[in-house]
């Protein structure tokens, strides 16, 4: 090679050799390193939750957030997954209870974003609306006139106010459970849930709550991680992998339904835009 | 309407911060726009300009356009596609032909020292065997990034040139078997051995595909759709998505597919023709530059700074483009390329754009990469491309321009006044360029009092030549003196022969219009009479030794006759009907009272060059 293309070289190739001098090296896909060694711990704030986390927190016998944290837990070499049961307000506030993840259908905002690490979103969700069996709500007038309820520090708060803007004010639960006894029980008369957990809800509850309509503007549903975990880069691909090999669509389709998983196109949608 | 009293005017007025499709769409057409030349001026590649432009209007930088937009990669998604269908269509498989055994040779060493590598690479970082086969197949791949610059400076013939343009189908087809492989492996489910049959299959259909089905569709498409220019390009973009999906649905990446259409349609879209200017203007106006935008967006400086980054990067830098570099120096030990040729091949081969960037993307969307990997790829192309840069525009000097000889498809220039010799004036010229890769070129000559009568006949010899398979984009040509206009023409377009239609009619005192061309034009020229509008036989007709022609005429009407498929030398007798018959020219003399052929016959005579 002439002379003038090796000095070229010299100084790429020197470039190169300093460079590999920083820094040490982790997989291709990112490493992960548990808070507990050989165990994935999980922070979850509902235990059950139709379709996302089946059994009793001491007997977990499925759900599609508990076996996808397991799907995890095999791609990063790790024998066993714990589950922390957390309350949903302390997970968005960066308490994890010592978790590696938190996994409770969370959305991630710029204010959570302040106190947690997050990863790509697994799935988009709509909020959907969920009432008694009977309430009708085919329009944003119709809405605005029912009683909604919801859980303390989730977006869907926020949503109501913004885009229902109901007549009376939203009444706030620590919890789920507590939420949707109040649905039932005629306290309130419509909450939001996000899509396929408002299916299984709606699937679960033997006919008497009914998920009736979807609010435009899906909500993305991400893995939760402590702020500054070194364990983003492993999570994020493992779930693009497990998206790119169908593994989520066949967890959600199994442990959610088909229903739950085509109800993006066969749900009413609630036009939110007043004129 | 009338105002709410006592309220301060404009009141109503709400002017909200610019957001939505509109906007996001301006943003990236800036990019695409001043990105380019404000890199230029700093003396860097343009291409640079595009990724860092990304960068600042994407998530990483100013948020912009935020990560939860899904145009932006979408289309980019698609410029992607477009850039490896026109590196398989761009590439002149001519070449290729010619220079066989140094591109089989070449392109086996440079795919295989820099796979190597990236799979050692691989194996020290403890990457997994998969992430470790696809580092090695993104940098044993290249882009031809830097070829317009060589072409550019007329080395597009040159032998090291040649070669490294034919290793590139090698390198790319072998790196994208490899991403289909690897891709299809974390993909499909089921055993590896069912894995393995899956890709088999699919790459053996998307062959079947590309090589046998989508050019003879296309083709047929071209007669019968492709009258209209813009149903044209739009079949082409059609092609390489058949192909790309065709290739998704048996798992394997959707620019395999896009490559391959290239390649099949290799030989329908020549490369200074006016569908491949198309495809080149969308291309680099549009799709491309987007596509690189959309990269840039990956740009995560608190990644790329970090030491981990840089140490992969630095890997990644020495094992590419070291060899690269061991593969350019194999190359001329074994094939006898000089210091120069070398160089350049090497600032050929060296910059890494589409097919790293699609390995890496593959790898990223299916979990075998991280952000840190990416962003270290994108290191590696930068270097690329900044060294690929400077060693072609070194060697591009000193590299001597080869002697090209005379293509005589080249650039067919095809002129006619009647317009009903135009389906076989452009059936002949579409056979002459075939082997070179050429383009047509058609000219209906008129006086300037017919002009406004002829311009109508140009829409019929628009599909005289679509249905001979060629987009000829047939202009009129206005002259006083019709000879001195062609051969005009023929200067100003370069031709490399001049076809030139003649009816007996055309005949004057001073002789006919292909005699006077024939004398003044710098291109041989042929000359077509009679009256058929297509032919089943050529034949070549034996010269009398007593007429003795010139050797040149000799050489040049064997060379057609080769080109057009014909019998003989045969007897000079008069051609049947649907017959036609190469006649060299004895002399002048011939040419000013030259045979008229029976009906539906026609004779090609081939005048001193």
């Amino acid at each position: 090679m002439a002379r003038r293309g090796r000095a070229l070289l010299a100084p790429t190739v020197l470039a190169a050799l300093a460079l590999c001098g920083c820094g040490s090296i982790s997989g291709s896909a990112g490493d992960f390193t548990p808070a507990h060694p050989g165990v994935l711990t999980v922070a979850t704030s509902t235990v059950p939750t139709p379709g996302f986390w089946e059994g009793t927190p001491g007997r977990l016998t499925g759900g599609f957030e508990y076996e996808l944290a397991r799907r995890l837990a095999e791609r990063f070499g790790l024998g066993s997954v714990r589950v922390k049961v957390v309350h949903f307000h302390r997970i968005v506030a960066g308490d994890l209870g010592g978790a590696d993840l938190g996994m409770a259908l969370i959305t991630p905002t710029a204010e959570r974003e302040a106190a947690l690490d997050f990863s790509g979103p697994y799935f988009d969700a709509a909020p959907t609306i969920v009432v008694r069996s009977g309430t009708e709500v085919p329009d944003l007038a119709s809405a605005e006139e029912l009683r909604w309820g919801a859980v303390r520090s989730t977006t869907l708060v926020e949503t109501i106010a913004s885009r229902i803007a109901p007549d009376g004010a939203t009444r706030i639960y620590d919890g789920q459970r507590q939420l949707l006894g109040a649905l039932e029980a005629g306290k309130v008369d419509a909450v939001l849930f996000d899509l396929p957990l408002a299916v299984a809800i709606a699937d679960h509850s033997g006919g008497r709550l009914d998920a009736v309509a979807q609010l435009p503007g899906p909500e993305r549903i991400a893995v939760a991680m402590p702020k500054g975990s070194g364990n983003v880069e492993a999570v994020d691909s493992a779930l693009r992998a497990f998206e790119a090999d169908g593994t989520i669509h066949d967890l959600l389709e199994e442990w959610v339904g088909e229903e739950a998983a085509d109800a993006e196109h066969s749900l009413p949608l609630l036009r939110t835009t007043r004129r | 309407m009338s105002a709410i009293p006592g309220s301060p005017p404009f009141a109503s007025i709400s002017v909200h911060s610019p957001s939505g499709a509109a906007w996001e769409f301006l943003i990236l057409f800036a990019v695409v726009i001043l990105g380019p030349p404000l890199m230029q001026r700093a003396r860097a590649p343009g291409i640079i300009g595009l990724l860092l432009g990304g960068f600042a209007i994407g998530p990483h930088g100013l948020d912009l356009i935020g990560a939860g937009n899904t145009t932006v990669p979408e289309l980019g998604q698609l410029g992607l596609l477009y850039l490896m269908f026109v590196a398989g269509v761009e590439l002149d498989l001519g070449l290729v032909r010619v220079h066989r055994n140094s591109v089989v040779g070449f392109g086996a060493i440079t795919f295989a020292v820099p796979m190597a590598l990236g799979v050692g690479v691989g194996a020290v970082l403890g990457w997994d065997v998969p992430a470790s086969l696809l580092l090695g197949s993104l940098m044993a791949s290249h882009t031809l990034l830097l070829y317009p610059t060589a072409r550019g400076a007329g080395l597009s013939a040159d032998r090291g040139v040649a070669t490294a343009v034919g290793a590139t189908v090698l390198t790319d087809t072998a790196s994208l078997i490899v991403l289909a492989a690897v891709s299809g492996s974390q993909l499909a489910g089921g055993s590896s051995g069912s894995i393995a049959g899956q890709i088999v299959i699919g790459l053996a259909v998307l062959l079947v595909f590309t090589i046998v089905v989508l050019p003879r569709l296309v083709r047929l498409s071209f007669r019968y759709l492709g009258t209209d220019r813009v149903v044209r390009y739009l079949l082409a973009v059609a092609a390489f998505l058949s192909a790309a999906a065709l290739a998704e649905s048996f798992g394997i990446e959707g620019i395999v597919g896009a490559f391959f259409a290239g390649l099949a349609l290799n030989r329908l879209v020549p490369n200074e023709g006016p569908l491949m200017e198309r495809i080149d203007f969308f291309g680099s106006a549009v799709f491309v530059p987007v596509f690189l935008v959309s990269v840039g967006m990956l740009l995560d400086p608190a990644v790329m700074v970090g030491g981990e980054t840089l140490k992969l990067a630095g890997l990644f830098i020495l094992a590419s483009i070291g060899g690269k570099a061991i593969a350019s120096g194999i190359g001329r030990l074994a094939f006898g390329y000089s210091g120069a040729q070398t160089e350049l091949m090497l600032g050929l081969t060296v910059p890494q754009a589409a097919a790293a960037l699609a390995a890496t993307i593959v790898g990223f969307d299916i979990g075998l990469f991280d952000q840190s990997v990416v962003n270290a790829v994108l290191v590696l192309i930068l270097a690329s491309i900044v060294v690929g840069t400077l060693l072609v525009e070194r060697s591009v000097r000193r590299v001597p321009a080869p002697d090209v000889g005379d293509k005589l498809g080249r650039r067919v220039l095809v002129t006619l006044e009647d317009a009903e010799q135009a389906p076989l004036l452009f059936d002949l010229a579409r056979r002459v360029t075939a082997a070179d890769n050429g383009i047509v070129r058609g000219l209906l000559a008129c006086a300037p009092a017919d002009a406004g009568e002829r311009q109508a006949l140009l829409d019929e010899l628009r599909a005289a030549a679509f249905a001979a398979d060629i987009d000829a984009e047939p202009h009129l040509l206005v002259h006083d003196s019709l000879p001195e206009g062609v051969v005009n023409a023929a200067a100003a377009e370069r031709a490399s022969l001049v076809l030139v239609g003649q009816r007996p009619a055309a005949a004057s005192a001073f002789g006919t219009a292909g005699e006077a061309v024939a004398t003044a034009s710098p291109a041989p020229v042929a000359i077509l009479l009679g009256d058929a509008r297509s032919i089943k036989n050529v034949r070549l007709a034996r010269s009398d030794p007593d007429d003795r022609i010139d050797s040149a005429t000799e050489s040049l009407a064997a060379r057609l006759a080769t080109r057009l498929g014909a019998e003989g030398p045969t007897q000079a007798h008069p051609p049947k009907p649907g017959e036609l018959l190469i006649v060299p020219a004895p002399s002048w003399e011939f040419l000013a009272d030259p045979p008229e052929p029976p009906s539906g016959a026609a004779v090609l005579v081939v005048p001193e060059p």
